[in-house]
């Protein structure tokens, strides 16, 4: 079933992208870029939700109402989360909206490095499950088998560059600077010092670069360009939206005051 | 707070195991190479290279002794008249190696260490010299004792297969789907060839000229002089090398199709013949009969008239090329519960082999 839903389309998909851009030298790295920005414009509607979701989240974490059931129900669990619930349902907040783009990623990655390893095809049994994997309107004989060069990297290994006899894996570092730059400019401003939702997201800009520069490290390199790319039209996309929090990128951060209600 | 925080390194760390679970290292997965002498059989199965005895199926040696992660063979080692037993590793580490096929013990004081990419493909000895195929796209010629006696001759795309020899040109074919003709003194002899496809199968070697499948689904009669012509078609990809038999020539494909071309006239000489599972490994043809070994896990034997003599079930999937010693045919399944089995030419099973962990 996975093989079907995820690894069979995406391989397809990534094998067609490459014929159209002629398959030559650099074309499967051309490929995965505009893979990425099309699940990019795929997940645009859900990526824009969680943008939404998380900002009323956040301005829910400053809201006095909010704050008062924090404390009045401190010792009353169940009546605190009966009360979250209602504010949730009064105000049209979706607590999971923030989280299903996050979700929905997991699985393209996952698919996704297991369709660049099985489009280059480094062994003969790799080629043999992607000869079954190709949809027959494919003009497989002809593509195959995929130039996997990409700039100076082969896409199907971990990239490093040797510099003074030291490999420099620039793509990892490149990698973790595009996630932290990317988790950083969508941290909303909190000045509650409580505000778990704000503790939660900064945690998440440590590990999440942390994550992706090791998964850099020791992955085909052509996951590094899907990460690299998705972390940059992350980035635009929130520019676009104009909450892009600029400011917690060079050590200041923005403040605002808790919301009056 | 702290709950959620532990939440949050578990699902992270969740992420990390699913995809490193989801394929591991590259080039960690393919089917075994297989040669063999009277006395002993050689398989190369990832980790290691086994040596066995063909008389009981009795591990004599391995190599190397303890697993390196970054070693792994696949490509079937080379036996050579003077007495080594050549093979390159497809790890992360490539070192192309000599072993004493006696013993298990290297037999050069360093190894070739000089391609870029993983050894696929076996090497060929000719004239006192290595002509190893790499895929990184270079030829590498090697003298006997593991030094470079020449420069590498950069051909292009993967090479996967081994050469082939008329005793005087080198004939290989690529993934870039070129067949080119080498001399080995003076390079690379005319412009390569284009075959429509990829080549992951060695040229069969005829009398003017040779005899090459690809993944254009079909057979191309190439000559020195660089002349060719299609000579025949198959349904499916053609993966192993065309098998000769007299005035006859046998390859299968992947749709599990064995096919007789009758060279003289040009016609099949049966119809289509499709017994059972896809075919990978090159046909062999040993007396009077042609033996096929399918993904499906069947081994089977058939006489000139494609008639079929016998048929065994070793299990797993077959797509290593059986290979002849003695009497006996070896046969090494790809995850199946023993990992070689040898049988006779009566399909009665002699014995089989698996390694002891």
């Amino acid at each position: 079933m996975w093989q079907t839903i995820i690894i069979q389309p995406m391989t397809n998909l990534l094998l067609w992208i490459y014929d159209i851009l002629g398959h030559g030298p650099h074309t499967f790295g051309l490929a995965i870029i505009l893979f990425t920005i099309l699940i990019k414009l795929l997940t645009w509607p859900l990526n824009a939700s969680q943008v939404k979701g998380a900002q009323a989240m956040q301005e829910l974490q400053n809201d006095k109402e909010w704050q008062d059931i924090q404390k009045k129900y401190a010792k009353d669990r169940e009546k605190l989360a009966q009360e979250q619930m209602r504010i949730y349902k009064d105000r049209g907040i979706n607590p999971f909206a923030s989280c299903l783009p996050t979700l929905v990623q997991f699985p393209i990655i996952i698919g996704l490095y297991q369709s660049i390893t099985r489009a280059l095809s480094a062994t003969p049994f790799d080629m043999l499950q992607l000869a079954r994997t190709v949809y027959p309107f494919q003009n497989v004989e002809n593509i195959i088998p995929l130039n996997s060069q990409f700039l100076w990297m082969d896409l199907g290994r971990p990239e490093a560059v040797q510099i003074f006899g030291f490999a420099l894996p620039t793509l990892a570092i490149v990698v973790a600077l595009t996630t932290w730059v990317q988790s950083k400019l969508t941290m909303p401003a909190s000045s509650n010092p409580n505000d778990q939702s704000a503790q939660m997201t900064k945690m998440m800009s440590i590990y999440m670069p942390l994550m992706l520069g090791w998964f850099a490290l020791n992955f085909a390199s052509g996951i590094s360009v899907y990460f690299i790319v998705s972390n940059l039209l992350g980035v635009v996309q929130y520019a676009a939206t104009g909450r892009a929090n600029w400011s917690n990128l060079f050590g200041g951060s923005k403040t605002t005051s808790p919301a009056k209600k | 707070m702290k709950t959620k925080r532990l939440m949050l390194f578990f699902l992270l760390a969740l992420g990390a195991i699913l995809l490193s679970a989801c394929s591991g290292r590259p080039l960690s997965n393919n089917w075994p190479g297989l040669a063999a002498d009277a006395q002993r059989a050689y398989i190369s199965s990832g980790s290691f290279i086994y040596a066995v005895d063909v008389q009981n199926g009795r591990e004599v040696w391995r190599y190397p002794a303890e697993v390196d992660n970054k070693v792994l063979f696949y490509a079937n080692p080379v036996l050579t008249q003077d007495g080594q037993l050549l093979i390159g590793s497809a790890g992360t580490n490539h070192p192309f190696i000599s072993l004493n096929p006696a013993t298990g013990k290297e037999n050069w004081p360093k190894n070739f260490s000089g391609a870029k990419g993983a050894w696929l493909a076996s090497p060929l000895v000719l004239n006192g010299k290595i002509y190893a195929p790499n895929t990184d796209g270079f030829l590498y010629t090697l003298d006997m004792n593991g030094n470079e006696a020449a420069d590498p001759i950069k051909l292009g795309g993967a090479l996967w297969s081994t050469p082939s020899t008329d005793g005087e040109l080198l004939y290989v074919t690529s993934l870039d789907h070129r067949f080119y003709v080498i001399d080995p003194v003076k390079g690379v002899k005319n412009d390569p060839i284009d075959l429509g496809g990829a080549a992951p199968g060695s040229p069969a070697i005829g009398n003017d000229g040779v005899y090459v499948g690809s993944f254009a689904s079909t057979v191309e009669f190439i000559q020195p002089s660089g002349q060719h012509e299609v000579v025949a078609t198959a349904e499916n990809w053609i993966w192993g090398t065309p098998a000769f038999d007299g005035e006859t020539l046998y390859y299968a494909d992947l749709d599990g199709i064995i096919y007789s071309l009758d060279l003289a006239s040009g016609g099949q000489n049966w119809d289509a013949l499709q017994p059972d599972g896809p075919i990978v490994a090159n046909l062999l043809v040993v007396g009077d009969q042609i033996y096929a070994a399918t993904e499906s896990g069947s081994f089977f034997a058939l006489d000139r008239d494609g008639k079929i003599v016998w048929e065994k079930i070793p299990g797993g999937k077959i797509y290593t090329s059986p290979v002849i010693s003695g009497d006996l045919i070896l046969v090494a399944p790809y995850q199946a519960e023993f990992s070689l089995a040898a049988y006779d030419a009566d399909g009665k099973q002699a014995w089989t082999f698996t390694p002891e962990k």
